[in-house]
């Protein structure tokens, strides 16, 4: 630091480099406090058909049932679990990702049951879907 | 440092950079700031996990996109602010008239029912809206043992 040296007049010339530094530390700081990671989200598109209308005919014949309860889901009159719908729906998918499934939700039936049925469609690639209320 | 020798005059040439940085870091704090308040998400909404759906993509998101989010109690807010049904279906109405078909993506938490969110796709499917999207968590990031087991 020879800056004082070469002046004329021996004014301060030196730069202060503490204070900025202790800024610099204390922003560090508020930084590394206050940052949050966000949770990576997903998003599974469906189509809902209007309020009045009733469920699809039975006309079309690529059509899956799925019935969401409080406690399960029910595939063709029986009780099934989320692995069986999973391999169920994987099998059917690799006919065609174009069919239609059909999933009727009951009123008790709490949001993660769906969103999960849901989950393991998009992991089939169906991409067919439609939410009924019951 | 020897920049003080061509300077004949030895007026204070230095260039005092404390408030320069001063000035840039109050910038840069009011800017993520800012940024921090543009996302006001319900912080007691807790989503489902859905690892094998499509990532939401904030950059390519619509920005027509109308958040809607549901509680465990069933209350609907909109960017934070709760609503009403009837508040909801003026203001899907109103954003309808306006701009024509937009995404609507709900974020429900895992353990409201089905009937409220039912009310909701009810009001978004009575205004024209059929393509609905559920939010749900992808990847956790954040582990603060809010899960049930």
């Amino acid at each position: 630091m020879r800056v004082s040296k070469s002046r004329n007049k021996g004014e301060a010339a030196k730069l202060e480099m503490t204070p900025m530094i202790d800024v610099v530390f204390q922003l560090l700081i508020f930084f590394l406090v206050t940052m949050k990671q966000e949770d990576i989200l997903s998003q599974l598109e469906v189509s809902r058909p209007a309020p009045e209308s009733t469920p699809p005919p039975a006309q079309v014949d690529e059509l899956l049932t799925i019935t969401v309860y409080e406690k399960g889901y029910v595939l063709k009159g029986r009780n099934v679990s989320l692995q069986h719908l999973d391999s169920q729906l994987s099998r059917l998918a690799g006919f065609s990702t174009k069919i239609s499934v059909v999933i009727k939700c009951t009123a008790g039936s709490p949001h993660s049951n769906l969103v999960k049925l849901l989950d393991i469609c998009s992991k089939s690639g169906l991409t067919n879907l439609s939410v009924f209320s019951m | 440092m020897a920049f003080g020798k061509r300077n004949s005059h030895g007026q204070g040439c230095e260039i005092d950079m404390t408030p320069m940085i001063d000035v840039v870091f109050q910038l840069i704090i009011f800017f993520i700031v800012t940024i921090n308040l543009e996302q006001n998400y319900n912080e007691d909404i807790h989503l489902e996990d859905a690892p094998h759906a499509r990532i939401i993509n904030t950059q390519d998101e619509d920005p027509r996109t109308l958040i809607i989010e549901v509680d465990k109690r069933g209350w609907i807010s909109l960017h934070g602010a709760v609503v009403n049904k009837s508040q909801l279906a003026q203001i899907i109405r109103r954003r309808f008239n306006a701009m024509g078909e937009y995404p609507v993506l709900i974020r429900g938490d895992y353990r409201t029912k089905h009937r409220d969110i039912r009310g909701v796709m009810d009001t978004c499917s009575g205004a024209g809206l059929w393509k609905i999207t559920f939010a749900a968590i992808k990847e956790h990031k954040v582990e603060n043992g809010r899960r049930r087991g």
